[in-house]
């Protein structure tokens, strides 16, 4: 179509501390899996764990 | 005002005396045109649109065939190169029990279905000598998008061919009318494909995703073939949690473990979460409520479930979400992810209005769970 903006799909990844619920949405990368133990959360004791993956679509 | 009154119809017709015969070819030319070839002339404007998805379709199929071996290759290690022992695959096709005597029809539709997915794992499963079960499974599910590209490029190519062959511009009308919604659901499994790949969680996996979640930190069993089962409590209440087993894709076989379940356990409440279709003009990732099993599929599950249901008077209750055919196989959108949490809370308001303390409820996540562990 001549009028349609071109449409981009982008994959990211929502890791979640289990602790203080802190949030980092990051881009997806091979291996990750939801409810995956990551690294210690940078504000508390707790860990972060992957809470969501999906995707976003955005009009150029 | 247009005065009518001194219409002259001679003039109007290009037939008056003063008029010019190259004139009057020039309408009456294509009014013989269109009534004696309109509809060939018709027929060749739908065959052309036709014949353009038909290539898109060619293009869908080789795309597929390729991204499967290539992930046969790169995942499972074949032995040797087993393109060919591949290719049978996507041919294969089922023959659906007689139905002129309905009586015991479910059994044989579920015998003849998992015969087909028990043989075809086998198969994949051969590929290799050390297959892990994870990529088989999202083998089988690739194959499965392949077969189906195919099966339908070759339908609509015979459809119109036929059409063509016959030069029948009826026969071309009802394909003309159905391809745009074939178009949509081949578009959708061709973009499927990357999220299998990749192993990421498809629309259709939110509610393995809901159940999922509330099963981490539990001790989880195998119930039946590729489904698991745990148990926790909410509220004073036993909460029987059962999804399919992730994260390879799959969808499991809850009708097989509920029945297992229910010769263990007194259920008295089932609720099961699973994604819908969603309606033209409905917001995708709405979510609604309501009465049944939720389940989709051929059907043998569901009847399982409702045969189950309907002997011990348990009441089914089932919360969905929706989305569009595309959303639901491939990778779940932001708005479906973000779903989660409220779909979560539905659950539990469900519970305590539907129940009392020291009732054990069943609830099931169904749907496809590749990407999502538990």
């Amino acid at each position: 179509m001549i009028f349609s903006k071109e449409k981009i799909t982008l994959e990211f990844t929502i890791e979640k501390c289990d602790k203080c619920d802190k949030e980092v949405k990051r881009k997806f990368v091979d291996g990750d899996s939801l409810f995956k133990k990551l690294s210690k959360c940078s504000s508390c004791e707790g860990v972060m764990i992957i809470d969501k993956i999906f995707s976003e679509t955005i009009e150029k | 005002m247009v005065d009518f009154t001194n219409f002259n119809f001679e003039e109007f017709m290009g037939m008056g005396e003063d008029s010019n015969p190259l004139l009057m070819l020039i309408w009456i030319l294509p009014i013989i045109l269109f009534v004696f070839y309109g509809q060939r002339i018709q027929l060749m404007v739908a065959s052309g649109e036709i014949k353009k998805q038909i290539k898109k379709l060619e293009e869908y199929q080789t795309e597929s065939k390729k991204e499967l071996l290539d992930y046969i290759k790169k995942t499972i290690h074949p032995k040797d190169d087993q393109t060919k022992k591949v290719e049978r695959f996507f041919d294969y096709f089922n023959i659906y029990p007689v139905d002129m005597d309905p009586n015991g029809l479910v059994s044989k539709v579920r015998h003849v279905v998992r015969s087909r997915e028990d043989y075809s794992r086998e198969h994949v499963k051969s590929l290799s000598e050390n297959p892990d079960e994870i990529q088989l499974t999202k083998v089988q599910t690739l194959l499965e998008i392949a077969t189906s590209l195919r099966l339908i490029h070759k339908i609509i190519t015979h459809l119109f061919l036929t059409a063509k062959k016959q030069n029948n511009y009826p026969l071309i009308l009802p394909l003309q009318m159905m391809l745009p919604f074939i178009m949509e659901e081949a578009e959708a499994m061709k973009d499927a494909i990357s999220a299998f790949k990749k192993g990421q969680p498809v629309g259709d996996g939110i509610g393995p995703m809901v159940v999922g979640k509330l099963m981490l930190n539990t001790k989880k069993e195998k119930i039946a073939f590729q489904t698991v089962y745990s148990e926790t409590e909410f509220e004073n209440r036993k909460l029987l949690l059962l999804k399919a087993e992730g994260p390879g894709s799959t969808v499991g076989r809850p009708g097989d473990a509920i029945e297992k379940i229910f010769s263990k356990t007194k259920l008295d409440l089932i609720i099961m979460i699973d994604a819908s279709l969603k309606m033209e003009g409905e917001d995708s990732a709405t979510t609604a409520q309501g009465f049944g099993a939720a389940i989709g599929g051929i059907g043998t599950e569901r009847y399982q479930i409702e045969e189950i249901a309907t002997k011990n008077n348990i009441p089914v209750l089932s919360i969905v979400i929706k989305q569009s055919v595309k959303e639901a196989i491939t990778l779940m959108t932001k708005e479906i992810a973000n779903k989660a949490d409220d779909v979560r809370a539905q659950l539990y308001e469900m519970i305590k209005d539907n129940t009392k303390s020291g009732q054990t409820i069943l609830i099931i996540g169904v749907g496809n769970t590749v990407g999502v562990p538990q």
